[in-house]
């Protein structure tokens, strides 16, 4: 008995150890950050991404580094952005990572100042538009994909390209009329920011909205609801989705299509920082660059789903695949910059908000 | 002397935290309504820019539109079919009244979320119901997503509200003029529509009121059905507004607040002057006599059949659609029932510890808290049982304030009030937070229960006990208490059920720790995470079971 638990003991201890030596490329200081990490003893993380699909990181992460517990919470990426400005205005401090796909809302608060700076030894691994002020980093490359119900699209049906998708929701409004969906974009940030970059690289966007308003297009505040509908034949075809999710439930579901679009396949990365107030600034240094590294971007790329960022790790889902399958042309990712807060100007949103209504409103008069 | 000012502390303090944990929340919606940014933003200014704003756009008044028809519908729908499912259930001999008593209370305790889901799966454009219409008759006549069909939907849902005043008001009524009314060779339905029904019109008119008024708040169904057609209620409204900009707009959301307690504060005070009213109609009714049952004849088969329909399109349609869609990986045409059933949907429920947490904490909230907010209402009860000074006149106003404003912006208040409040902050990721909103939020509803339980104590026992010497406090104690407890008992049971179907006032205050089902169904709802809000869903609906189970075992009146 004694002696089990010497065993147990000892490798608790040797797995300590083994977590405070300084990995490869680290600066030696390093092990500063984990010992005071592990005097912290926990990192207290605000997600958008659903513990259910981080819990592979999150054991991943415990079993690196066992001294440090994980506390994660799940909310949507505009709750999360409520909650975290309204507990650093009360001083209480919140979250010490935040990570969220709203990269505008991230890269706003990186602007109010909220981020701490910490430019992890990882960064120079990522590519150059993924960091932001050193400050916050670009972790997943989720493409925007469409799709389609497997069990009532016939296959010269199912769009490859944008243009394509534009052309069928026009030239057969009936039988998809009630039955296109997409981001209501006044209630998903995500499919607010899709549709500014559409207008940057779909010159014929203005069919498209034609298209929407021809077959009374359906919207809705979330990804679920839309896979959801597409696979029960409630809808037949979806647009702009995000493709992590829309795989990810493609594999288990017969009756559900993914198509990444041929011409150009928008790419979103789920952007993470640290909070200025953070309690545990240490461990979650330790998350940040355990999320970026290559042991975490492998599992991002595999267990978890989402699409790995870093260009050198070798799994299902990665940036390089999708390059590879896609061309490196064709592939747009939304930069991390200072460009994407452009729309969270009252103004300027309401503005393209309005536009986008009226000129699906025209589609749908037949105009 | 002495005596007389201790006793009087405790009432004061009393009387003191429920003003502070009523008036708090709406004073801090109020003032954040008439700034331009969060009002723990630095740049916020003072100014109407948030009503401008609201009033300047088109969906805020299609919501209102909306809205009013919405309420309209359910109201038109709601009172005459509760009305006469009263007398048929009060009056007639109607058969198998034992079992269709407790089944028409369903719809009011289960989660309006879960019965909107419900709808969706079962009748919605490819809900189970739907495809197997269309693979037997060759279509489904119905939808669900329009405006009226909401309205429609609403209004079957809102029937028991209306049931259990009018049956309320047909028990404390003789029945010796409607045996007079059939003598004469009156039809049933005559007899109901002429004679009964009319009699009530004082408990109808305040169930028309609540009616009106509950659908004001609604915010499940049109949030769930209004979605894809995009119908906006002022509740979905609201909550459109947190991303509209980009960036949460509570000085909008607290604007759109502001104008629905403007119209729901109102038909509270309304619903309070119908009730006295209705009170003293009662003593002029006919003699409480023996009543005798109506015979219905052959009206009886018609009766019956239309109260199954009724609960089979509120009551079966969407529980077996939640029951069926936990069960199943995929849905819609072309899914074989065989092949898709599963157990994974509960599965994942239980591998996510935020969830089990959920569940526990919705059983802890209904149980242990339910019974500490029963606890909290009688002491307001007491504070202004027998009395008729200015300060129980002032709680009785104070309790109604809570009725008026949606759960959804209350809880948002609550969550301000925890965050900034220095004293509250190291509770707010306790459950403790959750537990205070939705005290609050039902104060009207609980003191309603408390105070019927303490008007059935005579005075007499109360005035022998003073004869003796007794303080007040003495006779709360050992006089008053010990007699209302099967009524709070009861109480405790009905709080219980209330607080496992409640989902709008968390969703806010939804914070590691404080996970209830309710709110976090809202949320699952809105990731999209359909499986696990089914398999939610029908914990959520056993959780409310066994709580109406307990209720009938133990011979609780369902209602107050």
């Amino acid at each position: 008995m004694s002696q089990r638990r010497l065993c147990i003991a000892l490798a608790l201890f040797g797995s300590v150890a083994m977590a405070q030596t300084v990995p490869p490329g680290y600066p030696a200081d390093y092990a500063q950050t984990v010992a005071a990490a592990n005097k912290e003893g926990k990192v207290v993380i605000y997600s958008a991404l659903d513990t259910k699909a981080a819990q592979p990181l999150i054991k991943d992460f415990t079993a690196l580094y066992p001294g440090i517990k994980v506390e994660y919470s799940d909310l949507n990426s505009t709750e999360l952005y409520n909650r975290f400005i309204a507990e650093a205005a009360s001083g209480q401090g919140s979250a010490d990572v935040m990570w969220s796909s709203a990269m505008d809302l991230q890269v706003k608060l990186v602007d109010e100042g909220h981020a701490l700076a910490y430019l992890s030894p990882e960064a120079t691994k990522l590519p150059p538009w993924a960091v932001y002020k050193s400050q916050a980093y670009g972790t997943t490359y989720e493409p925007a994909v469409f799709i389609y119900n497997k069990r009532l699209l016939t296959a010269d049906e199912i769009p490859q390209d944008h243009a394509a998708f534009a052309k069928l929701i026009n030239t057969k409004a009936d039988k998809f009329k009630g039955k296109v969906t997409t981001y209501d974009i006044e209630k998903s940030g995500v499919g607010f920011m899709f549709v500014v970059q559409d207008t940057k690289y779909f010159s014929d966007i203005k069919e498209l909205e034609k298209g929407f308003g021809a077959s009374s297009y359906r919207v809705y505040g979330s990804t679920g609801n839309m896979l959801e509908k597409v696979s029960s034949g409630e809808h037949l075809l979806g647009y702009n989705i995000l493709g992590s999710y829309a795989l990810v439930r493609a594999k288990k579901d017969p009756a559900l299509g993914v198509v990444l679009p041929k011409d150009y396949t928008l790419v979103l990365s789920r952007v993470m920082f640290i909070g200025k107030q953070a309690k545990n600034p240490n461990a979650a240094k330790l998350w940040v660059d355990y999320i970026l590294s290559q042991r975490g971007q492998k599992l991002i790329g595999s267990d978890v789903e989402l699409f790995a960022i870093r260009t050198d790790v070798d799994a299902e889902y990665t940036a390089a695949s999708l390059t590879k399958q896609l061309g490196p042309n064709n592939v747009k990712p939304i930069p991390v910059s200072a460009e994407i807060v452009t729309y969270l100007d009252q103004k300027k949103r309401l503005d393209f908000l309005n536009a986008w209504k009226a000129a699906v409103a025209a589609g749908a008069s037949g105009k | 002397m002495r005596a007389a000012t201790l006793s009087a502390v405790p009432r004061g303090l009393t009387i003191l935290l429920t003003a502070a944990a009523v008036l708090a929340p709406l004073l801090l919606i109020l003032y954040q309504s008439l700034l331009t940014a969060p009002f723990f933003d630095a740049r916020k200014t003072v100014g109407f820019g948030a009503y401008e704003f609201i009033f300047a756009d088109p969906d805020f008044w299609h919501a209102s539109l909306n809205s009013v028809v919405i309420a309209t519908a359910m109201v038109i729908i709601a009172v005459p079919l509760g009305g006469i499912l009263a007398f048929v259930m009060e009056r007639t001999d109607l058969p198998g009244k034992r079992w269709i008593e407790p089944l028409i209370l369903v719809p009011s305790f289960v989660s309006p979320m879960v019965l909107a889901f419900g709808f969706v799966v079962a009748a919605g454009p490819v809900g189970f119901y739907t495809v197997w219409a269309t693979e037997w008759l060759g279509g489904a006549p119905w939808g669900i997503y329009s405006l009226t069909a909401i309205g429609i939907i609403a209004g079957l849902l809102h029937v028991p509200n209306v049931y259990v005043y009018a049956s309320a008001a047909l028990k404390s009524l003789g029945s010796d003029v409607e045996e007079a009314a059939r003598v004469a060779g009156a039809s049933p339905f005559r007899v109901a529509t002429t004679v009964s029904l009319p009699l009530i019109m004082p408990a109808m008119l305040f169930a028309a009121v609540l009616v009106f008024f509950l659908g004001f708040e609604l915010f499940g169904l049109p949030l769930v059905l209004g979605d894809p057609e995009g119908h906006l209620v002022l509740s979905t409204y609201l909550y459109k507004l947190t991303n509209k900009l980009g960036t949460p707009s509570y000085h909008l959301m607290a604007a759109v607040a502001i104008c629905i307690v403007a119209v729901t504060f109102p038909l509270v005070l309304l619903q309070r002057y119908l009730l006295q009213n209705a009170r003293k109609y009662a003593t002029i009714k006919g003699k409480a006599g023996r009543m005798r049952e109506l015979p219905l004849g052959k009206w009886k088969w018609v009766a019956a059949g239309l109260i199954g329909l009724w609960l089979f399109v509120g009551v079966i349609v969407p529980l077996s659609g939640i029951a069926l869609r936990a069960f199943v990986t995929n849905w819609g045409y072309g899914a074989k029932l065989a092949e898709v059933l599963t157990l994974e949907h509960f599965q994942s429920v239980l591998d996510e510890p935020i969830l089990v947490r959920a569940i526990w904490n919705t059983i802890l909230i209904g149980t242990v808290g339910g019974a500490i907010a029963v606890a909290c209402y009688t002491a307001i009860g007491f504070a202004t049982h027998r009395r008729t000074d200015g300060w129980s006149r002032f709680v009785d106003y104070l309790v109604l304030v809570p009725r008026a404003i949606p759960g959804l912006l209350a809880g948002l208040a609550f969550l301000w009030v925890f965050l900034f409040f220095p004293p509250l902050q190291p509770l707010r990721t306790t459950l403790f937070s959750m537990w205070l909103a939705y005290t609050v939020v039902w104060l009207a509803y609980g003191m309603r229960l408390i105070s019927s339980s303490l008007m059935q104590v005579s005075t007499e026992l109360e005035e022998a006990a003073r004869t003796v010497g007794a303080s007040r406090g003495q006779i709360s104690r050992q006089i008053t208490l010990p007699l209302i407890r099967p009524g709070l008992m009861a109480s405790w049971l009905l709080v219980f059920m209330i607080f496992e179907r409640e989902y709008s006032t968390g969703v806010y205050l939804l914070a590691p720790g404080t996970e209830v089902i309710g709110a976090q169904l809202v949320s699952l709802w809105q990731g999209g995470a359909i499986d696990v809000v089914a398999a939610l869903s029908l914990v959520n609906v056993v959780l409310v079971g066994v709580g109406l189970a307990l209720a009938l075992r133990f011979g609780v009146k369902l209602r107050d």
